[in-house]
């Protein structure tokens, strides 16, 4: 390469290795000078206790029962006698939100709530932020208020240093390419770029771009969601205004995609939907969020379904208005999406969502801020029950909604093996339709019965070529 | 390079287009932007795969543009070979065996020749060929008159000054048994068709003839995810600027899909382009193509 013919020291120029996101320069003397220069602040919290728990629950263990200390044995008992009279909840709080028909997501506006939802198992992300909610304290840091950088500011400068640094290959190659012509003598030496008598390493010794903060990130924050995507380049626009300390009101609030919102509600009982201060089951649930996730939707579905709930609740069974509902298909999009989402979420994967690198979902081991997301889902509805191949036209629908072509499957591996993911197809198997007969069922739905009628296979994807993967 | 005739005719071998004429691969890559994949191995090589040679293989989208601007007709190959080798008369037959027995021979003197001069050439190295010369002569004059030995002295002697003792060994030289590699000097090149036939094409073909009418040139795009990589040029002069996917006009598809085929595009420094063909409203006219291009604006 260019930076190789270049007659200086190659380990001092900046190689981007792998995905291309990180800097190698010179570490050792980077380091140094990081700590010399660090001003002294509040320690942060180890992300290993921000994020201590998985999942927003509290669970209550016992103690440990060591066979040789009779006095652990007296601790275990005292535990079980105290729970049986007074059980301890697993749900010190109930989070709140809200159903936003416009952005077909849940909305949760409180800040003990968005804290506690992002810090105990990553859910949802902040409408005005990348992922994690930091839009006040950024707000504050940009009025000078607040101490430590965010995330969303440590991606910004690592775009930047990607930036220059390109800048400065590019410019690197070029002159490889002009010093390589003058030498053959094609180009005439007149043509002296000023450039030649800068030094070739201005990585180190001019300092123009802060390289060394791109590498503080790493090791400050852990990698940051996506930083193998986009090298955006928006200057932080630096406010004017006075920094008195009038307080903020946060503007921000956690969006929970649908999936994450019925895991919480239905699977973990930690989130509570409401509207007009009632609480809604998660019948109710599952019916709106089947509703609202195909496309195009029916026009006021909503209050139809609201109605009809409002109905039940009252018991005005006589007075159904049922022809708006529609029942759900066994191939709704949403439950395809909340089948696969429930069965890694119950594996113990952090699961988000992988729109960014064109997948359904990425499964990360223990969370974003630990590591990067590991595998990249994505989701393939499969109709092997015979109820799909009994009638020519069934059989021809449901053969046009699981094909494939291959450019699709080279285009999703080639993007996943760019950012360094393994992508998994998982096949969801459609059961035969189960809502048609919904209003005899005064349209309730056994949610449990019927998640069990979807099974889930798993198939792992990775390219393969003898000349790279051999070991 | 020899001038090529329009329409010039595109072999149909089990439902590939092939082209075997390297004027006419040339040609089309020239003044059609079609460039075609080589798919031909070296016979004494053929387990490699990066060097390949002719036939060059069309797409059928290729062969359809060719055909339809009337550059270009298909013809059944293994049909044609068929009629013209059972349909061939017996002097036609005599004639082309005797021509390639001629050329077996010519052949069998070529190599005898290039031996020669290469066992010359190492006695010379080292010094013997002047000594075996001036022996032969003796030798010779010992046994004139005798023809007997005349074929064994022409083994060694292969000096142009022994043109006897050639043509004797000549007669007893085994003719080479050639394989002939055309069959179009044998066969009269085949004749155009009355009817047209059109290759079948994939439904992505209207954006392909589109790219191809503004004077891109395509490739297969598999190994990025798309139908054809365009490039603004001839391929060995320039990278491609697009990655094309081709739909039909009302056909839905994902989302998820412009966000990875943009995504692919924007990190190899290309550009996503989905196009489709609005569909015919009056009968024989060709509808309007559309085509958008994507990029990544973050990356």
């Amino acid at each position: 390469m260019a930076s190789e013919a270049v007659d200086s020291p190659p380990s001092l120029i900046p190689q981007p290795n792998g995905n291309g996101d990180r800097l190698t320069v010179d570490k050792k003397n980077q380091t140094s000078l990081e700590n010399k220069l660090k001003p002294i602040g509040p320690k942060r919290r180890p992300y290993t206790e921000i994020h201590s728990r998985p999942l927003p629950l509290e669970v209550h263990p016992l103690p440990v029962f060591i066979p040789h200390n009779p006095l652990s044995f007296v601790r275990i008992a005292i535990n079980l006698i105290s729970h049986s009279f007074r059980p301890p909840s697993s749900h010190p709080t109930v989070h709140r939100g809200y159903f936003s028909t416009e952005t077909q997501s849940i909305h949760v506006t409180n800040p003990q709530s968005i804290v506690a939802l992002w810090e105990q198992g990553f859910w949802g992300s902040g409408s005005l932020s990348r992922t994690e909610p930091q839009w006040l304290e950024h707000e504050k840091r940009k009025r000078g208020l607040g101490e430590s950088k965010t995330a969303w500011e440590v991606t910004q400068e690592r775009r930047e240093a990607r930036r220059q640094f390109k800048l400065e290959r590019a410019r690197l190659e070029r002159e490889t390419i002009e010093q390589q012509l003058r030498q053959e003598g094609k180009l005439a030496s007149t043509e002296q770029v000023p450039a030649e008598q800068e030094p070739v390493v201005p990585v180190k010794q001019t300092g123009a771009f802060p390289i060394s903060d791109a590498n503080k990130t790493k090791n400050e924050f852990g990698p940051t969601e996506d930083s193998q995507e986009d090298r955006q380049n928006r200057q932080v626009a630096s406010s004017d205004r006075d920094p008195s300390s009038e307080e903020i009101e946060d503007q921000e609030h956690l969006q929970l995609t649908l999936e994450e919102a019925f895991f919480l509600t239905y699977g973990l009982g930690a989130l509570e939907i409401s509207k007009d201060e009632i609480s809604l089951s998660s019948n109710y649930l599952f019916r709106l969020y089947s509703t609202y996730s195909n496309f195009p939707i029916p026009e006021n579905s909503a209050s139809h379904i609201h109605n009809l709930f409002r109905l039940q609740e009252q018991k005005y069974k006589d007075t159904l208005e049922t022809s708006d509902v529609l029942p759900i298909a066994p191939d709704n999009p949403f439950l395809l999406k909340y089948v696969v989402y429930h069965h890694f979420r119950s594996l113990g994967w952090v699961v988000r969502d992988g729109v960014k690198f064109a997948s359904d979902y990425l499964l990360y081991n223990r969370g974003p801020v630990f590591a990067h997301a590991q595998f990249a889902v994505m989701i393939l509805p499969s109709y092997s029950h015979p109820y799909w191949s009994a009638t020519p036209d069934r059989k021809e629908e449901s053969k046009k909604k699981e094909a494939r072509d291959w450019w699709w499957l080279h285009r999703v591996n080639r993007i996943q093996t760019q950012v360094l993911k393994t992508l998994v197809l998982v096949y969801v198997e459609v059961p035969p339709p189960w809502d048609e007969d919904l209003e005899s069922k005064a349209f309730q739905v056994n949610i449990g019965n019927i998640l069990k009628k979807y099974k889930v296979r798993e198939v792992v994807m990775q390219r393969w070529t003898p000349n790279r993967n051999r070991d | 390079m020899a001038p090529v005739t329009e329409p010039f005719p595109i072999s149909n071998v089990a439902g590939r287009y092939l082209l075997f004429d390297v004027d006419v691969i040339s040609h089309v890559r020239r003044n059609h932007n079609i460039c075609g994949v080589l798919i031909g191995t070296i016979p004494n090589l053929s387990q490699q795969n990066v060097f390949l040679g002719i036939p060059l293989q069309l797409m059928p989208e290729e062969a359809r543009v060719l055909v339809e601007q009337g550059h270009a007709y298909i013809f059944d190959d293994a049909q044609a070979h068929m009629q013209g080798f059972f349909g061939m008369s017996r002097k036609d037959r005599l004639e082309f065996l005797r021509m390639m027995d001629e050329r077996g021979q010519q052949r069998a003197r070529d190599v005898r020749r290039k031996a020669e001069e290469r066992s010359e050439k190492a006695l010379r190295e080292k010094g013997l060929l002047q000594a075996r010369t001036e022996q032969k002569e003796s030798e010779a004059l010992v046994a004139e008159g005798d023809p007997g030995t005349d074929a064994g002295g022409s083994l060694f002697g292969s000096t142009p000054q022994l043109p006897a003792n050639r043509r004797v060994a000549d007669k007893k030289l085994a003719p080479h048994f050639i394989t002939p590699t055309t069959s179009y000097p044998p066969l009269a090149p085949p004749s155009q068709p009355s009817t047209l036939a059109l290759p079948e094409v994939p439904r992505q073909y209207p954006i392909y003839r589109y790219m191809q009418s503004k004077g891109y040139f395509a490739m297969p795009g598999l190994r990025f995810g798309c139908h054809y990589s365009i490039y603004p040029g001839d391929p060995l002069r320039f990278h491609s600027h697009f990655l094309t996917t081709g739909l039909g006009w009302d056909e839905e598809f994902e989302l998820l899909d412009i966000v990875g085929g943009g995504r692919l595009g924007t990190s190899v420094k290309k550009t996503y382009l989905i196009g489709a063909e609005e569909p015919e409203k009056e009968e024989g006219e060709e509808g309007k193509v559309r085509a958008f291009s994507i990029e990544w604006a973050g990356m």
